[in-house]
Parts: C-alpha cells; sequence; structure tokens
C-alpha cells in the first residue's frame, strides 16, 4: 500500500516567551500578542504557509499555550481545517519512560519526530512565530531544490549595529553558508537570519537524533543544530530576502512595527488582495464613528465606537473611545474602553483594558516635531483598569 | 432546540428592483458589512436554532456565495444546519412568486423530515435583533394555532404595512388586516411567525393540491375570519427595520448611524454573523474628516464622510465630500467628488471630480459595477 504523503510541512515554534514584551507576555506567549488593529503576530507566519501552498503546520506550543490553543482552534480562519494535514497545536507531552519539556528549540521538534514522520515529507520549513513580514517560503523552496541545499537560512540585509544583536551567516558567491556567528561583536557579513529554515527532512532528523543524545547540548537550533551541520560540511546556503520584516519582540519595536502601519508607502504590502494576512474573526459589527469624533492618520479595526479625538494610532477590534478623550500616537489592543476625557499619548494599551475618565497615559512630544517623535511608550498590561485622575507617564510599564 | 427555521429570501423584492437585479433581496448588503439575511438568520442562530432551511427562487447565486461557508453562522453541523432550498427544475420555474406556500411546497420534504414540533416563519427583508425563544415559549404558553411577531405601531397615521393586527391584553388578535394602513395602537408583523410542523405541512398539501398559495391571505387571514385558526401575537419592543422599498432602504442604512439604532441592532451578547473576507483595518488618512459614519473594515478614507454607511474596502480619495450616502463593497470615490444622497451599488466607480446630488426622499442610485 503506497500511503499519502506531504512534499513539504511547516513546523512553527510558537512557545516563546517573548520576555521582553514584559507585561504583554505575562499570561499570553509572544505570537499570540495583537498586532495591526486585527491580528495576531502568529496571523503573518500562518498566512505565509498558506499562500505559500503549505497546507499541514505544526504549532509547537509551551509557554501560556491557553490563548494561543484557542486562537488557532481547528485552523479554519487559515483554510487550515484540512482532512489530511493542516494545523496542529503540539504541546509538550508525557511519555512512557521519561518526560520532557521542550528543552530548546531542536528538542520541541525532536520530540515531534512522530508528528513530522506520519507525513513523511521531503523538506521541513521552520519558522518562528515571532516576526512580522510576507514571504513566499514555495519560492525558498524551489531554492533549496536548485541549490541542492540540505539546510537553507533565510536572511535580510541589516546594518552593521543590528547585526551584532543577530545570527549572522557568512556565504560564497554562491550564497553557500561559509560561517555562521550568533551576535558577533564584529559581524563579517550584513547577512542576519530571519529564523525561517528549509530542511531537507531525512538530513535534519538524523542530526536532531544525534543532538538530543548529547548531554552537553543545549538542544537549540541556532547554538546546536546548525553549527554542527556546518562542521560537518552539509549542503547549506542562504536565501536572500528582500522586503519588509520585522521583529516585534520589544516594547517599542512592537509599537514601531503598528506605527508602520500607518505609512501611506505600505512597506509591508499589508493591502495586497493576493496575499492576505488571515485572523481568526469575532463577528463584530462595522466601526461607529460619532458626529463629535475627530480621526485621522489611523487604523480602525471593526466593532469599534469612536467619539473622541484619535490621530497617529492603531485601535484593535471592539474599542471605545469615549467624547472628549484624546488617542494620539498609540497602539489600543482589542476590547479596550477609553473613558471621557482620557488622554493616551504613544502608549501601547493591551487587550480589555480601561482607562478611567480623565486618567493620562504617556507624554506628549513637544509641539511641532514630527508626529512619531516621543519621549518613551508608556505600556499597560492587558485587563489593567487605569483609574481615574491617575497619570502613567511616558516609559513607565504597568 | 423545538423549532425549525425557515426563511424567505424573495417576496417583497419587487420594489427594490435597482438591486436585486442580479441578487435576490436577502443578499442585498446592508450596515457595512452584511447582506439582510444575515439578520434574522443570526437571531435564529443566536436563539439555538440549527436547522435553517432558506427559500430561494430567482438571482440566488449572491446568496449562494454569501451563504456558502455555514461555519460563520456556526450552521456547519451534522445534525441540521443549514441548507439552501431552490426550486426543483421540474417545478413552475417560470411563475413569479405566487406565494409563501408555493416556495414551501418546495421544502415539504425538509420539513416533513425536520424533528422539531415547531417552525419558525422568517422573511428576510426585516432586520431586528430578537432571541425567538421567549416567542416560542409565548406561543406554546398561548395554545394558539399561530403566533406572530410584531411591532406595535405609535402615532404613524399614514404607514402601510403587509400585515396589521389588534389584539387583546392576553396577545389573542381580535383582527387580522394585510397590506393596509395602521393606525396608532395598532400592531405591524414583522414578517415572522411560529406554527406547529403538523399544521403548516398539512396546509401546504392541502392548498397548493388546490391551487392556492398565498400564506397570509389565503390560509391564515381566510381561516382566522372563519373562527378556525387562532392567532396569538408576540410584541417586539426592540428595534425593527423594514426594508421594503429604496427609501425605506436609504433610511434605515442611515439609521443605524445613531446610537438608538444601531446599538440595539448590533448586540455584544447576540452578534451579528456574516462570511468573513479578511480585509485589513480601515485606514483613515491624515487629512481626513469623517463624522457620524458607520465603516466596515478594508476601507481607505481620505477625503470628507459625513452621515454615510461604507461597506468593505470602499475608496475615498482625496478631496472628494460625501454626505447621506450608502457605499457598498468595494466602491471607489475618486479625488473631489461630490455625493450627497446617494446610494452606490458594489464595485462602482465614480471618477474624479463628478459631482451627484440626490434629495432625501429620492436619492441618486449607482448600479454595480458601473462608471460615472
Amino acid at each position: 500500500m503506497i500511503e499519502r504523503k506531504k512534499e513539504c510541512i511547516a513546523m512553527l515554534l510558537a512557545g516563546g516567551q517573548g520576555s521582553r514584551l514584559y507585561v504583554l507576555t505575562e499570561d499570553t506567549a509572544k505570537p499570540a500578542v495583537p498586532f495591526g488593529g486585527k491580528y495576531r503576530i502568529i496571523d503573518f507566519s500562518l498566512s505565509n504557509c498558506v499562500n505559500s501552498g503549505i497546507d499541514t503546520v505544526g504549532i509547537l506550543t509551551q509557554y501560556q499555550p491557553l490563548e494561543l490553543n484557542d486562537y488557532i482552534g481547528n485552523g479554519q480562519p487559515w483554510d487550515l481545517n484540512r482532512n489530511f494535514g493542516g494545523a496542529h497545536v503540539l504541546p509538550p507531552y508525557t511519555r512512557a519512560k521519561h518526560s520532557d519539556w521542550y528543552k530548546g528549540t531542536a528538542s520541541a521538534i525532536y520530540q515531534n519526530i512522530t508528528f513530522v514522520d506520519r507525513y513523511n515529507p521531503k523538506y521541513v520549513v521552520l519558522l518562528s512565530g515571532d516576526h512580522i513580514y510576507k514571504m513566499d517560503y514555495h519560492k525558498m523552496l524551489e531554492f533549496h531544490k536548485e541549490k541542492g541545499s540540505e539546510c537553507t537560512i533565510a536572511v535580510i540585509d541589516v546594518s552593521d549595529a543590528e547585526a551584532t544583536r543577530m545570527g549572522i551567516m557568512s556565504t560564497d558567491d554562491n550564497m553557500a553558508i561559509t560561517d555562521f556567528e550568533e551576535k558577533p561583536k564584529h559581524p563579517k557579513s550584513n547577512h542576519a537570519s530571519m529564523g525561517v529554515y528549509v530542511f531537507t527532512w531525512e538530513v535534519l532528523r538524523q542530526y536532531l537524533i544525534a543532538d538530543e543524545e548529547d548531554p552537553n547540548s543545549e538542544n537549540d537550533f541556532g547554538k546546536n543544530i546548525i553549527p554542527a551541520m556546518l562542521k560537518d560540511g552539509r549542503a547549506m546556503y542562504a536565501y536572500p530576502f528582500q522586503g519588509y520584516w520585522k521583529d516585534v519582540g520589544t516594547l517599542d519595536s512592537l509599537w514601531q512595527g503598528n506605527m508602520d502601519l500607518l505609512d501611506p508607502s505600505d512597506p509591508l504590502n499589508i493591502h495586497d488582495p493576493n496575499w492576505k494576512i488571515y485572523a481568526r474573526n469575532y463577528a463584530s459589527p462595522s466601526t461607529r464613528i460619532d458626529p463629535a469624533a475627530r480621526v485621522s492618520n489611523s487604523l480602525i479595526s471593526e466593532g469599534c465606537i469612536i467619539r473622541g479625538k484619535v490621530e497617529h494610532s492603531v485601535i484593535y477590534t471592539g474599542c471605545i473611545v469615549e467624547e472628549g478623550a484624546a488617542v494620539t500616537g498609540a497602539v489600543i489592543m482589542p476590547n479596550t474602553i477609553v473613558r471621557k476625557g482620557a488622554d493616551v499619548n504613544y502608549a501601547i494599551i493591551g487587550e480589555r483594558c480601561v482607562i478611567e475618565e480623565n486618567a493620562t497615559v504617556g507624554e506628549k512630544p513637544p509641539a511641532g516635531s514630527d508626529p512619531f517623535a516621543h519621549n518613551g511608550i508608556a505600556v499597560v498590561g492587558h485587563r489593567k483598569t487605569i483609574a481615574s485622575g491617575t497619570v502613567v507617564k511616558a516609559k513607565e510599564i504597568i | 432546540m423545538n423549532m425549525t427555521g425557515i426563511i424567505f429570501s424573495e417576496m417583497y423584492g419587487e420594489d427594490l428592483g435597482v438591486f436585486t437585479h442580479d441578487r435576490n433581496l436577502a443578499a442585498i448588503p446592508f450596515g457595512g458589512r452584511y447582506r439582510l439575511v444575515d439578520f434574522v438568520l443570526s437571531n435564529m442562530v443566536n436563539s439555538g436554532i440549527n436547522n435553517v432551511g432558506v427559500l430561494a427562487k430567482q438571482h440566488y447565486h449572491s446568496l449562494m456565495d454569501h451563504l456558502a461557508n455555514n461555519q460563520e453562522w456556526d450552521l456547519n453541523r451534522k445534525n441540521g444546519g443549514l441548507l439552501l432550498l431552490p426550486p426543483f427544475a421540474s417545478e413552475a420555474v417560470n411563475h413569479n412568486n405566487r406565494g409563501k406556500l408555493d416556495e414551501l411546497r418546495n421544502a415539504l420534504n425538509y420539513l416533513e423530515n425536520a424533528s422539531t414540533p415547531y417552525v419558525l416563519l422568517a422573511d428576510a427583508y426585516v432586520v431586528y435583533n430578537m432571541d425567538y425563544r421567549p416567542m416560542l415559549q409565548a406561543h406554546i404558553d398561548s395554545g394558539a394555532d399561530v403566533t406572530i411577531a410584531a411591532t406595535r405601531v405609535e402615532d404613524s397615521p399614514a404607514a402601510a404595512f403587509p400585515s396589521v393586527l389588534q389584539a387583546g391584553r392576553s396577545g389573542r388578535v381580535t383582527s387580522y388586516a394585510l397590506n393596509c394602513t395602521a393606525r396608532s395602537g395598532d400592531f405591524a408583523g414583522m414578517g415572522c411567525l411560529i406554527i406547529s410542523r403538523q399544521l403548516l405541512t398539512s396546509a401546504i398539501r392541502e392548498y397548493t393540491a388546490r391551487g392556492i398559495y398565498h400564506l397570509e391571505r389565503d390560509f391564515i387571514q381566510h381561516q382566522f375570519n372563519r373562527g378556525q385558526l387562532s392567532l396569538n401575537l408576540y410584541e417586539f419592543k426592540g428595534v425593527c427595520l423594514r426594508i421594503r422599498n429604496v427609501d425605506e432602504y436609504f433610511n434605515s442604512s442611515l439609521a443605524i448611524i445613531n446610537e438608538e439604532v444601531g446599538g440595539p441592532l448590533f448586540r455584544g451578547d447576540r452578534p451579528i454573523y456574516t462570511r468573513v473576507t479578511d480585509e485589513v483595518p480601515t485606514y483613515y488618512g491624515p487629512e481626513c474628516s469623517v463624522a457620524a459614519c458607520v465603516i466596515a473594515d478594508g476601507c481607505s478614507i481620505e477625503g470628507e464622510a459625513d452621515n454615510c454607511v461604507f461597506s468593505r474596502g470602499v475608496r475615498i480619495c482625496k478631496g472628494a465630500k460625501v454626505k447621506n450616502c450608502v457605499i457598498m463593497e468595494g466602491s471607489v470615490v475618486g479625488e473631489n467628488v461630490e455625493l450627497e444622497n446617494v446610494i452606490v451599488d458594489k464595485w462602482a466607480n465614480i471618477t474624479a471630480g463628478a459631482e451627484l446630488k440626490g434629495l432625501p426622499t429620492n436619492p441618486v442610485i449607482i448600479r454595480k459595477g458601473a462608471t460615472v
């Protein structure tokens, strides 16, 4: 009997805490953090998979998985409710002989070898659910096949300063990887790893097993698997990516990533109807803008009621901005209420918060300057209430 | 739930001909992101009804397209779910809307196989947010043959309704008139009634066999007048918008901008479901001016909008001024265009500099896909 199989499946690492997002990831995993008005960070990687023709995605969860499990559900919003394949949430589980948490990224995939083998794929795309970008993984897979590669790593060119904080690939003229350094002090190249890999499964499988047997290994792709393959002289190539790619793993970069959506040149090309970003939908009505409202240079999602002033801001699904409230340069996550007379400037407000009457969050920048210049972002975590008259200063995290 | 839902997707479409050229009434866009059918259908789902048949006779491609993914309404069920019921090809398809009994005859098999004792019949032209469970309880408690949902008519001397009722305090109907003017204190039917499945199926068989097809006139009114059918009235006190002609469509569309109308219609505890299209959030440009508007997702607003309803993906370009307008999905209002009292159907293109003004009582209508 010939069994069904997939040419390529994706494994999406969604177990990270994203500790640099502080209160925003206190009780939810980073990939589940809301982004861009109606999305969550993971929507970008998931939509890229589907738009690239990958219909089987294993989503590895570990840190605070409840919200993510709920959000992914049966995968229907991304068209990943498939009879053979589809979206599968893969948490760590107990076994007959011993049980482990996912010790590292490599161990997470190792523990799910059985899942991957079920689809008997020739290739596996490894992703992290932490970045905002649009990328055709199919083109990368074609590159992988053309080069006869066993491991292809997507790279984006960054500045020297940024390179010191990232995984940097040195390559020859044929894009073959000659060296890999994690956060080098003196980067030899500007090709930074995007955390997007294509592996030939048969090869990766061997390395995962060997890595798990090594007690000294940290079971991490960047620290162990990639260096081991490089040492053995495996066919490894860097796939150059051009376009918008943003790690929204810090409060500042999360704020900036949202503000980038207001750029009229649309660097992310989010409006492209041929590469839609899908998200779970909650049946919110159309947004109502009241007669007294003043709205400019903003992105406002569905189900909102706007009665106050909103400018240079991204307002997520189901928010209410009452009369006399002013919201400037802010990212306001789903179902938050900004009450009468409240003043929100240069801030990220989490989900289901209440900013009570006349409360102040964040600081206005000096008048006349660039609308996006600021003295630091104020952050309010999910489900918090900022009492009437309270002042939350710039850079404060509540 | 011991009730099956049946939705009539046509019947009163004749006066909305300009919108029903290539879609049926139930598929007319409304309220930004919805189509008319979404309201009764969501009411049914929110009331726990999970057997819903949608009767369609003509131009039902838009409706099929809209309802195709019945998952949005949570009606992708193994037992029950949503079923579109077009006529059998062998039936007299050429006859236009002879009556609801004629349409129901197409659903006779569906109704006979349903396992519920009650059937809810609802027209798609009425927009409201209602829990049908108390209505069913009232029907059972009353012991009447048919329970009709209706709103009380207040100081509206001239308004005519498809059905006008008078009832005693207990809800027992004392007068049932069709297509007439209601006086203050009368009740206007909402195109929504509950009847036992047994009574309905036997009426369908009996009447259609004799070539009689009008449900309200030939069956309900006729039997009621002869004292052989008892009617119970269930008063609905919420917001109810009837959309039978262009005027009502235009006024009702703009009415939802007001909190008093839009608020009760779109309640958090009983959401109105619709097809999901994964548009991006709406972008409001640096120079836009937006006041008193209801706006769906995927729009881009760079001009001025006052008292308007925009469906998904509408573009209002720089310098455009749009007032008292209903603009449907994907239409583009070009630079420096001025629109007042205009309804723009889907995918139309109003080119730069155009100026169109209708009257509040007689809006200008731009057809689907037209370029002006």
